[in-house]
């Protein structure tokens, strides 16, 4: 009889226990939902936002150069032609998309010695008021933004995740060139910034199927 | 109490370390040239320092006056604690200072007070309304970001605000721009316009008192932007007459703002835009076609774009842009066209009626023609011919925004004949639905309204009237001024209108209103009215309808020309004006003329005309005229009075001579005796009877005149005195004298009165004397002619009768003997030109005698002037001679 007690007192217990349980878990899977939701709906704002940067400094860095040939004279077409070593590559390197985010990041900055060089080197070929200097400046800014606004972007999406700097520490610029060398080497430089900007546009419309819509798991567990 | 026991540790902290520092003064205040705020209070202490001749009962305070005790709080007897409200806004010294006189106090006047500079401000408040724009440059958002805010509360120059924007970028990137003072607006450059970047913004205000900041605005950078307009090109497919297709260009690339549109347009002329929904037009489009608009007609269209931010209300709307016009393509006319009449009586019994027409309300394009077809009531069957009537007219024409009227057709109608009139318009692509309008006979015209009344208000003409008995299906209002006629189709049962035309102020416009019973045109009533009236132009133009008279004038003046009249004239008033009287009569509107009375002759008037309206009044121009002296026959009158008087006075003198010949003729022609019979002719022995033969005009009668010979010197005396004076006159009086003397038919009373006057002789009885006769004093001097000449007594006649011979002899022999003048008058001439006169010797008696008539010579200047010689005598002082001959003793000594 106590036996039965017992076992009728624990199994009363057992359905209590069950019921609490289910519904803790009950509860815990929804709050999760919703941050999940509110989480995806930072995400893609957020990518959404770098995305149209991205493609403004895409547009931009395309008049650029149409800018910079107009201004280099004749032959200008041959300059872009040519390769340069020591200038970043366009192409975004990573597997997952926290490293090819990075690569982006890394990449923006990489270049920014590079717009500094050139601005600095077309100062001495240009006149003042030129409007190359004025769109040089342009994509120069919006190109620190952009990397601003990425490592924003790569904090909110990986906040455990370091963001690393450019590999090798400083970037490596060319030595002393002549004018020749100058205008081949800006519009290198330009014409290689333009093709990451077109590859970063391409990446950033990828991420946004992968990383807003699997980061839930990612972040939820 | 801690914080209280804290702070007089502070504050004697704080005054032990300026005592030291300021060893000259006395007395130091504490705190040292605060920042208070108005409307707190305002705690300071005193503190005496280094002496004792004062204690802190000796000390007192002073704001902008000496505060009162109530306000001190002894801390000791060194320290003095004051507390005041800050109350006005302007910044003041505050003074802790001494009252005591002992001699050091007055001799260190300056270590005994101390004054702290009270610098007052307001706390600042939160700005409000924090609001930021971004324009567009080229082609591209300004990196500049202007931004304002309300700024909340007071602040005083001596404690200014400081208001600081701060931007924060995405990647906290922070901008600032920093402006002091009272505004509320400034501006920071961020480089680059951050687009797809969030921006937070706001304003912080900052003085010595205290710091707030605004709301922060957290919104993205494109929010803040404010684009150009785009450019915008509208097209017509002639497929779709009631649509329009435009397209525009964003004025900034996508890539940098996606905007939304807003689209407007209306009719060319209209004022009032009709807006397309914004639900239709909230993305990012670039082309719309606008539907259910009127066909031919022109369109004004213009759009507007903003910052499409998933349709959250965010950014500014740009301008709109410039207007772009089409006009839609054409499509069949959709309303019947407005045909009207106008009728005009020609000749007896008949009536010239004009057909004219306005294109239909939904021409949908420019009519090209009308068809009419005119059908006369006794036909019972149309006869099915239509008149083309083309029309003529521009484009631009057709666009006005006035119905244009075409002329159609005109007909002489007999006033018992009726027609019907049917209508129809084409254009390009149509014809439009027929209108028909019925001309009764005039004997049998439907009845007008009644009781019309038109009345402007609100800067409408409104136009009422009593419908008739009978159902009106409509009424058409027709409006006619200056040739241009309209009119307008009301409904029947309405019973007033608005008058839709362009109306023009000052202008006089016949509004006429017929009722329309079917098609049957109906009798008009006539109203004048202005939409608007004014004063008139130009005044009346008067003048004078014939001569003005002596006291009457006629005006006459036309009514002013309709066109410059500019109002219903309400009076005239006429003014004219003499000198400076101004005088006005007003007479009703419809006077031309009026008559002038009361004038003045022989008077100046100028005249002008005021004409009236109720907006006022303007003259006339002036006209003059002058009154007549005399009337028309006063003259004549005046004349033939006079004519009439005189000879009424001619004639009753005559009728008097006549009736009194016989008086008169004893008074001037008397009865002269005859010598012969007088009884003295026989005393004379020396003279013969024959030479007393009578003469005609002799003396009448004879008075003795006693002439004192004294008085007659006396007189000479006295004149000779006068004489200069009076030389003239007596030569005149003298030849005067000689004429009356030449003559017995000349007055000798006037020649002797008037040397009476001259001489002034005074002796009446003398100037009634005309002529002197001698006559002996004592008897008859003939009968003792040997007697020795005597004083002779000489009296004068009023006689002309001549002198007898015997008489001219005895004066020969008065010469001779007795040397005695007899003088009738004085003589005083005595003028060099009668110094060759004849002397009175060269009176030859004997000639006298010869000739048996005593000639009465007259007395000439030459013989005055011998007067004085033959008056020698020394008992005679030469006495002037008488206009006469002396007329010597009547008789020749016996």
């Amino acid at each position: 009889m106590n036996g039965h007690v017992k076992n009728m007192h624990f199994q009363q217990f057992m359905e209590t226990a069950a019921t609490l349980l289910s519904l803790l878990l009950l509860m815990t899977v929804d709050s999760t939902k919703t941050v999940a939701l509110s989480t995806n709906q930072q995400c893609g704002t957020l990518l959404q936002q770098t995305l149209k940067i991205t493609r403004i400094v895409h547009k931009e860095s395309g008049d650029l150069i149409k800018t910079y040939k107009a201004a280099q004279g004749e032959m200008s077409e041959l300059f872009c032609k040519v390769s340069v070593n020591d200038i970043p590559d366009p192409n975004i390197s990573g597997l997952d998309p926290p490293a090819r985010i990075a690569s982006i990041y890394t990449h923006l900055q990489a270049f920014l010695p590079h717009f500094k060089r050139v601005y600095k080197q077309q100062t001495d070929l240009q006149s003042p008021g030129s409007p190359l200097l004025k769109e040089l400046t342009r994509v120069w800014g919006r190109t620190e933004s952009l990397a601003s606004f990425m490592n924003t972007f790569y904090q909110s999406l990986f906040p455990n995740l370091p963001i690393p700097e450019p590999a090798g520490g400083p970037t490596t610029l060319p030595p002393a060139q002549n004018v020749f060398q100058q205008k081949v080497y800006g519009c290198v430089v330009l014409k290689t910034y333009k093709d990451f900007m077109s590859n970063v546009s391409k990446e950033l419309r990828i991420l946004k199927s992968k990383v807003c819509m699997k980061r839930t798991p990612i972040n939820a567990f | 109490m801690v914080s209280a026991a804290v702070l007089h540790l502070w504050v004697l902290a704080w005054l032990a370390s300026v005592l030291a520092a300021e060893d000259d003064y006395h007395l130091v205040i504490a705190p040292q040239s605060p920042v208070v705020q108005i409307g707190s209070n305002l705690t300071a202490i005193c503190m005496i320092n280094n002496t004792t001749e004062v204690t802190a009962d000796d000390l007192y305070w002073k704001l902008s006056e000496i505060i009162p005790k109530e306000h001190y709080i002894k801390i000791n007897s060194s320290a003095l604690n004051v507390t005041v409200t800050i109350r006005s806004e302007k910044s003041e010294w505050l003074f802790c200072s001494c009252k005591t006189e002992s001699h050091y106090v007055v001799l260190n006047r300056g270590k005994f007070t101390h004054g702290i500079w009270l610098r007052k401000g307001y706390r600042p408040e939160k700005p409000k309304n924090l609001s930021c724009i971004a324009v567009q440059e080229s082609e591209t958002i300004s990196s500049n970001i202007k931004c304002q805010w309300e700024a909340v509360g007071h602040q005083t120059e001596a404690v200014p605000t400081n208001y600081t924007l701060f931007i924060r970028q995405t990647g906290d990137k922070i901008y600032t721009a920093s402006i002091l003072g009272p505004v509320n607006k400034t501006t920071v450059d961020l480089n680059l316009f951050p687009h797809h970047m969030e921006l937070e913004i706001w304003v912080v205000a900052q003085n010595e008192l205290g710091k707030e900041e605004s709301e922060h605005l957290i919104k993205l950078a494109n929010c803040f932007v404010k684009t150009k307009p785009p450019s915008v090109a509208v097209i017509s497919e002639a497929v779709f007459p009631t649509s329009l297709v435009m397209s525009w260009n964003s004025s900034i690339d996508k890539r940098y703002l996606e905007t939304i549109y807003e689209i407007r347009f209306c009719p060319l002329g209209s004022q009032k835009w009709f807006y397309v929904p914004l639900a239709d037009t909230s993305r990012y489009i670039q082309s719309f076609r606008l539907q259910n608009l009127q066909p031919d007609t022109v369109y004004v269209t213009q759009v507007r774009c903003k910052y499409n931010n998933n349709n959250k209300h965010c950014g500014y709307w740009s301008d709109w842009s410039s207007n772009v016009t089409e006009r839609t393509p054409e499509d069949l006319p959709k309303s019947k066209p407005d045909v009207w009449i106008i009728t005009s009586e020609e000749g007896l019994n008949k009536r010239q009626i004009e057909f004219i027409c306005k294109d239909p309300e939904f021409s949908n394009g420019r009519i090209r023609r009308f068809n009419i077809t005119i059908e006369k009531q006794k036909d019972s069957i149309r006869n099915g011919t239509w008149e083309i009537i083309p029309v003529n007219r521009s484009l631009t024409d057709g666009s006005s925004s006035k119905k244009q009227i075409t002329p159609l057709k005109t007909i002489t109608l007999d006033d018992e004949e009726s027609v019907t009139v049917y209508v129809t318009a084409i254009n390009s692509v149509g014809a439009s639905p027929q209108a028909k309008l019925i001309i009764s006979r005039k004997t049998r015209e439907p009845p007008a309204v009644e009781k019309t009344e038109v009345q402007s208000h609100n800067g409408q003409l409104f136009l009422s009237w009593k419908p008739p008995n009978r159902t009106v299906s409509e009424y058409v209002v027709e409006w006619v001024s200056d040739g241009e006629r309209n009119w307008q189709r009301e409904n029947g049962k309405k019973n007033y209108t608005a008058i839709k035309g362009d109306l023009k102020q000052f202008v006089q416009y016949r509004i006429s209103v017929y009722p329309i019973y079917g098609k049957l045109v109906g009798k008009p009533v006539l109203e004048r009215a202005y939409f608007e009236q004014g004063v008139p132009s130009q005044g009346p133009i008067v003048n004078l309808s014939g001569d003005p008279g002596c006291y009457t004038a006629k005006l006459e003046w036309d009514e002013i020309p309709l066109i410059k009249r500019r109002g219903f004239i309400t009076n005239y008033t006429i003014y004219y004006r003499s000198g400076t009287e101004t005088r006005g009569i007003t007479v009703p509107a419809n006077t031309t003329s009026y008559t002038l009375t009361s004038l003045s002759r022989n008077t100046k008037y100028d005249i002008w005309i005021k004409a009236s309206t109720i907006r006022g009044s303007v003259n006339g121009s002036n006209h003059s005229f002058t009154t007549l002296k005399y009337a028309p026959g006063e003259i004549e009158g005046i004349v033939v009075g006079v004519s009439l008087g005189f000879l009424f006075v001619v004639l009753m003198t005559m009728l008097l001579c006549f009736c009194k010949k016989d008086v008169i003729k004893d008074n001037f022609w008397p009865q002269i005796p005859n010598p012969g019979d007088s009884t003295i002719g026989n005393w004379s022995p020396d003279y013969p009877l024959k030479a007393e033969a009578p003469r005609e005009n002799c003396l009448s009668g004879i008075s003795v005149l006693n002439v004192d010979v004294c008085d007659a010197k006396c007189v000479f005396e006295e004149d000779k005195a006068s004489l200069p004076l009076k030389k003239d006159k007596y030569l005149s009086e003298e030849h005067s004298s000689g004429i009356g003397g030449s003559s017995c038919m000349s007055s000798p009373r006037q020649s002797v009165s008037d040397s009476d006057e001259g001489g002034d002789m005074a002796d009446t009885t003398a100037s009634t004397i005309q002529y002197s006769s001698v006559v002996a004093s004592s008897g008859y001097k003939g009968q003792n002619p040997s007697s020795l000449p005597q004083q002779s007594i000489f009296s004068r006649s009023e006689s002309t009768q001549p002198l007898l011979d015997c008489e001219e002899n005895h004066d020969t022999m008065v010469q001779e003997g007795s040397r005695q003048c007899f003088l009738r008058q004085p003589c005083f001439t005595h003028n060099a030109g009668n110094e060759n006169a004849t002397d009175s010797n060269d009176f030859n008696p004997l000639e006298m005698k010869q000739q048996e008539v005593l000639d009465f010579c007259p007395l000439e200047e030459d013989t005055e002037h011998t007067a004085p010689a033959d008056c020698q005598s020394d008992d005679w002082i030469p006495a002037p001679v008488s206009s006469y001959m002396p007329q010597l003793g009547g008789y020749r000594p016996q």
